[in-house]
This record gives structure tokens, C-alpha cells and sequence, in this order.
């Protein structure tokens, strides 16, 4: 008998635990058994994966590619979420800041979120970056550092970075396109005061890592049985719901290369 | 320009300036219900932000923007529909009508569309739905355990929900209060006690609907909406009863062993069908003879309308204890014998209950007669005897409604309470 995987997430909200323990249910239904462990951070949870203590982490892009760091490359991707595939960044703007193209944002204030959130930190420079717009140079940031450790993943900085540009601390902010896209549709963003100005090109999110170290008979059954939740299924619908997904997907890679240059090109480590 | 897509394109909507978050997406989710997966809406928008923002949202939403091509100052933008399905139910109902009765909108008529189909007995799982609503899988499932139509139904229940309705009245101002005088004083104090008495018997009939309201299975709601007019009826009732003891310098008199004895008997059978023929059918149907009497020999006239305006809605309840007895008794052949079972403990269970109670029993006599005097005690005890002569028959008639024989209703007649209720 296979010895059931365990799988580390990190607990960025209550509702870490009825999606895994859902998840966990579902799986011990269809074959291949697993438990988890939460983490409060995901530097503790890429440890724990690093060192053989979980078999599988729910990982962040950052998480991933620190992982990957580590590990010199030996590690692999297992699966990850419809809405992890092409994920983007969103650059918000005031309707009265004049500001009417990427370059309009030289000399302005930019609202991020936490320095450890890809989507709404890291990625956003990088992307500006390419756009000329040399972040030291051409932009006054406004960070807002709240929940470090948990990569973005709470969502509260990306509040505090939409409400520093609705009430006018900011000229312009970058949150991740899921959070626009909710916002959106809880009509909570004014239309009158602030509008999307400009989409980052596509990245990789989120992804199960595991090192290269773990058996294919081990991991294959239960990618398998993710890949078949269905979002039709009422018993899926919510947990599928509260991890923000339609569907699962085998694991791409190369909407991570961004992200590998820019931590390079930030010096994050 | 040419459109390779064009040919899936199954909706269209001008948003004109509409932003994403101003309203537009309500439009879109709902073009894109009906569509299969793969079919598209086109959209043509002004607003410059819109084919962004709809990128996003489709990504988060399951589908996919194929196309957002600028023209002439315009967006055209085609969204591709997804696999996932917004709800997991069946369509909504569309093109039901419920016939009109003149200008009114009756119960009785809205058995149309799905709602049309009363199953014999509702499924395990109960939803608090509509019947005939689509519901969603996934929803909670709830036990009820009233879930069999005979354990509930009556067939006059629609009607009788309607006659209800439309009779209700206002116990601080549809009561001629101002009609109240100074009584003799015996007279007072009797009415006191019956009106204490009255309230008494009110919250049984109160409370034995609200144990069950809770059980039935939401496929049968016309029986739990009639039981909601019948507990406001007896709030109602219990209401003026116990403002009438206040009223004129009396005050509330005693509520006695025996009185309570009985009525607690009524809050044990654990099934609707018993309690309701126990309550409506013998209970009930007692009480309504009381109340005639009341209204016959009051002495004043707030105490008329109060006896007359009580007996009105408790005639309409035991309407529904006889229908309902009946609907049951010809669907299940065990009921006749659980009912007459159920009287017999009762009986067995009140067997030290020998009469109504004496202070009762006074002050009845005392009212009908109008007074202490020897003659108007002589014509209360008349009265009175004649009270449990009504009584006494129209309770085998009701119980021959219900579609007992002439025998066992009269057996079943002697054995039930002399509490009346």
C-alpha cells in the first residue's frame, strides 16, 4: 500500500480548512488518501517541503520559484488552477490623475501591495519595468506591507492599495486581476473615480510543487483524482469555489519565467 | 472584416457607456445563461475600459473574450461561453398564469406549472422552497417528518387559507369596548372566570399547531400556511379573553388543576392527525357550542362581539379538523383505530376529571342566568344542562362528518372531556 501524501497549505483564512478538508474527504473517496498541515507562512511551508517533511506544497508563484532556487531546479510542478494558468496583474488609475497611458505614470504615486505578493508587488515593477518605466527613477511607491509571509494571498493589501487610490493617497495602484475581477463584480469599485489602465501580460500562479524525489506512483493517482473535480458537481462547486477555480489543470511552467527574472532583478531572496 | 467566429455568436447586447461594475456584467451573465458551451455573445461597448475588464472577469466567470475589436470609436467584443453552469438546477418556470377570479388572486387556483403536481408523500430531504421552484443541487437537505399528504392535507385547505385570511379582524379596536358598564357584581366575576378559562384553552389550541408547524415538509405548505392563521387567530383570541378579564374591575380568575389537566392531554399525541382531531374535531367543535352559548347569554355587548368574532374563526378551524380527519381517514384504513384509541386514553388519562370544575360550572350558571337571584340561578342550571345537550350532539354530528358511524361517534362523544376542550 502507497503511503497517503501529505500536503502543506498555507493558512491565509478560515477557510483553508473546510477546502482541504473537503478535498481530503473527496479524495478518500476516489483512491489515493492524503492529510495536510497548514502553515502561517510560506517560507516555513517551502522549508518543510525542502527538507521531505510534507511530500506536496500548495505553493505561490514566489513559493514555487524560492523552491526552485533551493533546490537547484530539482523540484516539478503537479497541477494548478484554471485561473493560475494566464493570471495577470491590473494597474488602476484615477479618472482624474491624467493619466492616460503607461508612461503618463512617470512621476506619480504607485500604490503596491505587499512586498512578498507576486501579483501585486513584484510582477507589477517587473512589467513596468519593460514598459521604461524605471521604478526608482520614475515613481514614488506607496507599499502596503500587510500580511508578509503569506505572499498576497489575503487580499488585504490589494484592499488597502485600491482604497489608497479611490480616496486619492495614490495616483495609481497594481492589484492582481482576480481581485479586480471580484471587485467588479461586487460593485465596489467607483467607476467614476477609478478605472483599469493597463494589464500586465500573462504568469503562472499558483501550483502543487513537490521535489523530483517523489515517486510518480505516488503523485500520478492523486493528480489524477484533482483533475477529475468537477464544477458541476454540487459537492465540488464549493470547495471549488472558496479556492477560486473552475477547474484543475496539469502544471505549466513557463509563465514562470518572469517572475524567476524579476526576483533576480530585485534582489529578492 | 471578417469573423471566423461569427457563426457561434447566439446573443447581442449594446452596452453603450456602461461600465463592468455599472451593471454591464448583470446583462452579460444573463445573455450567457441560455447558451451552450462554446455559443457567443457579441458586445459592442463605448466604454474603453470594458474589453479589459471583461477580459478578467471571464477568466474568474469560467468563460473566455475571444475577440475585442475596436471600431469606429466602438468595442466589439465576443465572449465565449464555458462549460460551467451558473446554477445546478433545472430552468426556471416561464409562461404560467394563475386564473384570475374577478380581480382577485386566489390560493385555490394556484396549482399551475409545476407547482400543479402534490405528490402522496414529499421526498426525504425538504427544501424551504416553494413547490415547483427549480431547486439547486447541493441545497441543504431538510428533515421534515410530516412528509406523507394524508398526515397533513385537507381538501379544502386552499379555501379555507383564503376564508382566513380575508376574516381577520383587530382585537384593540374591531371590540366595542366603549360598550362596557359597571355589572352586577357576581355577573363580572363570573365573566371573569370565563374569560380566564377561554384564554386558557386558547393556548392549547396555540400551541398544539406551533409543535407541528416545524414538521411539515415545505411540498405541503398550504397546511403550514392555514396553521399560521389559526395560531394568529388564537393569539388573537387569547388577546381579547384576557383584556376582557382586565377590563372592568375584575381581573383574571383561576386557572384550575382539572382545566389543566385536561388541555396538557392535548399536547401529548406526537402525530398532527391525532392532535387535530383531538383539538379541532372534539375540542374545537366543543368549544364552538360554548361560545355560541356565551354569545347568547352576554351580558353586555364587548363580550357579544368577543364570543361572536372567536366562534366565527373557530368554526373555520374546525372545518379543517373535519376535512383533515377525513382526507385521512379514507386514505389510511389504521386511522380510524389510532383515533379512537387516542380518545380512550385520553379518557383513561382524565378518568378523575369528572366535570367541567365548579368554579366553571358557577359562573356559567351565574352568566346565563344573569345574576344570583333564585330565578336567574334557575334559568342558568336550565341553560347550562342545555349547553352539554348541544354539546353532546352536534359532536357526534361533527364526528359523523369526519365520517365515523352514528355508533362509535357516540361512544367516541361520551368519552371525550366534560372540560369541553
Amino acid at each position: 500500500m502507497t503511503k497517503p501524501i501529505l500536503m502543506g497549505a498555507v493558512a491565509y483564512d478560515p477557510k483553508v480548512v473546510p477546502i482541504w478538508d473537503g478535498i481530503r474527504e473527496y479524495l478518500k473517496e476516489v483512491g489515493p488518501g492524503m492529510d495536510y498541515v497548514l502553515f502561517s507562512n510560506y517560507e516555513a511551508q517551502v522549508d518543510a517541503l525542502t527538507s521531505g517533511f510534507i511530500d506536496i506544497a500548495w505553493n505561490t508563484n514566489l513559493a514555487y520559484v524560492r523552491t526552485h532556487r533551493r533546490t537547484n531546479g530539482r523540484c516539478r510542478a503537479l497541477a494548478m488552477r484554471d485561473t493560475d494558468v494566464d493570471y495577470c496583474s491590473v494597474i488602476v488609475v484615477r479618472n482624474d490623475a491624467g493619466i492616460n497611458s503607461v508612461a503618463d505614470l512617470r512621476g506619480k504615486t504607485l500604490a503596491l501591495g505587499s512586498r512578498d505578493s507576486g501579483h501585486a508587488a513584484i510582477l507589477p515593477l517587473y512589467f513596468l519595468k519593460r514598459q521604461d518605466i524605471d521604478p526608482a527613477r520614475d515613481l514614488k511607491l506607496m507599499r502596503f506591507d500587510l500580511d508578509v509571509g503569506k505572499h498576497g494571498d489575503t487580499g488585504a493589501s490589494e484592499a488597502a492599495v485600491l482604497n489608497a487610490v479611490a480616496s486619492g493617497q495614490a495616483e495609481a495602484g497594481a492589484v492582481g486581476d482576480p481581485f479586480w475581477a471580484k471587485a467588479l463584480e461586487e460593485r465596489v469599485i467607483n467607476g467614476d473615480k477609478v478605472r483599469l489602465l493597463w494589464t500586465t501580460p500573462t504568469y503562472h500562479h499558483c501550483n502543487f510543487t513537490a521535489l523530483d524525489s517523489l515517486e510518480e506512483s505516488r503523485y500520478k493517482p492523486w493528480v489524477e483524482a484533482l483533475l477529475k473535480m468537477d464544477y458541476n458537481n454540487a459537492e465540488h462547486r464549493p470547495l471549488l469555489d472558496m479556492e477560486g477555480l473552475k477547474r484543475w489543470l496539469p502544471a505549466q511552467t513557463e509563465g514562470y519565467r518572469t517572475l524567476f527574472e524579476a526576483v533576480e532583478e530585485q534582489g529578492i531572496e | 472584416m471578417t469573423r471566423p467566429i461569427a457563426t457561434k455568436i447566439k446573443a447581442h447586447y449594446d452596452g453603450e457607456d456602461l461600465g463592468a461594475s455599472e451593471g454591464l456584467l448583470v446583462a452579460i451573465a444573463r445573455l450567457l445563461d441560455p447558451l451552450a458551451e462554446g455559443e457567443a455573445l457579441e458586445l459592442i461597448t463605448e466604454n474603453l475600459s470594458v474589453a479589459d475588464d471583461l477580459r478578467i472577469w471571464c477568466r474568474r466567470a469560467g468563460h473566455r473574450l475571444v475577440q475585442a475589436v475596436p471600431e469606429n470609436g466602438k468595442s466589439n467584443i465576443v465572449i465565449e461561453r464555458g462549460f460551467v453552469r451558473r446554477t445546478l438546477s433545472d430552468p426556471a418556470e416561464w409562461g404560467v398564469r394563475i386564473p384570475r377570479r374577478g380581480d382577485t388572486i386566489d390560493m385555490r387556483d394556484w396549482q399551475v406549472g409545476r407547482s400543479a403536481i402534490i405528490a402522496e408523500e414529499a421526498p426525504r430531504g425538504g427544501t424551504l422552497a416553494p413547490r415547483g421552484a427549480a431547486v439547486e443541487e447541493g441545497a441543504p437537505e431538510i428533515e421534515f417528518s410530516i412528509r406523507k399528504r394524508s398526515d397533513i392535507w385537507a381538501n379544502s385547505i386552499s379555501e379555507l387559507y383564503e376564508q382566513a385570511t380575508s376574516s381577520q379582524w383587530v382585537g384593540a379596536r374591531d371590540i366595542p369596548w366603549r360598550e362596557l358598564a359597571t355589572l352586577d357584581e357576581e355577573v363580572e366575576r363570573s365573566v371573569c372566570q370565563i374569560m380566564t378559562f377561554l384564554a386558557e384553552n386558547e393556548y392549547a389550541a396555540l400551541y398544539v399547531p406551533a409543535r407541528f408547524i416545524g414538521q411539515i415538509h415545505p411540498h405541503f405548505s398550504e397546511a403550514a400556511l392555514f396553521l399560521s392563521t389559526v395560531m394568529v387567530d388564537e393569539a388573537r383570541h387569547i388577546e381579547v379573553f384576557t383584556k376582557r378579564a382586565l377590563a372592568n374591575g375584575g381581573g383574571l380568575g383561576v386557572a384550575s388543576a382539572t382545566t389543566q389537566l385536561s388541555l396538557a392531554s392535548l399536547l401529548e399525541p406526537n402525530d398532527f392527525s391525532t392532535a387535530s382531531f383531538l383539538l379541532s374535531v372534539l375540542g374545537e367543535g366543543t368549544f364552538l357550542d360554548l361560545l355560541t352559548f356565551l354569545e347568547d347569554h352576554a351580558p353586555e355587548q364587548a363580550t357579544r362581539e368577543i364570543c361572536r368574532r372567536a366562534r366565527q374563526d373557530e368554526a373555520r378551524h374546525v372545518r379543517f379538523g373535519i376535512a383533515h380527519a377525513k382526507y385521512t381517514l379514507e386514505a389510511d384504513i389504521s386511522a380510524a383505530r389510532r383515533f379512537g384509541k387516542a380518545v380512550e386514553l385520553r379518557a383513561e388519562f382524565l378518568k378523575s376529571v369528572s366535570g367541567v370544575g365548579a368554579l366553571i360550572e358557577e359562573a356559567l350558571i351565574i352568566y346565563a342566568g344573569g345574576g344570583m337571584t333564585p330565578a336567574a340561578l334557575r334559568a342558568g342550571t336550565k341553560r347550562v344542562a342545555g349547553l352539554y345537550e348541544t354539546m353532546h350532539g352536534n359532536r357526534v354530528k361533527r364526528l359523523a362528518a369526519a365520517g365515523f358511524g352514528i355508533d362509535q361517534a357516540d361512544h367516541m362523544s361520551r368519552l371525550h372531556t366534560p372540560n369541553f376542550m
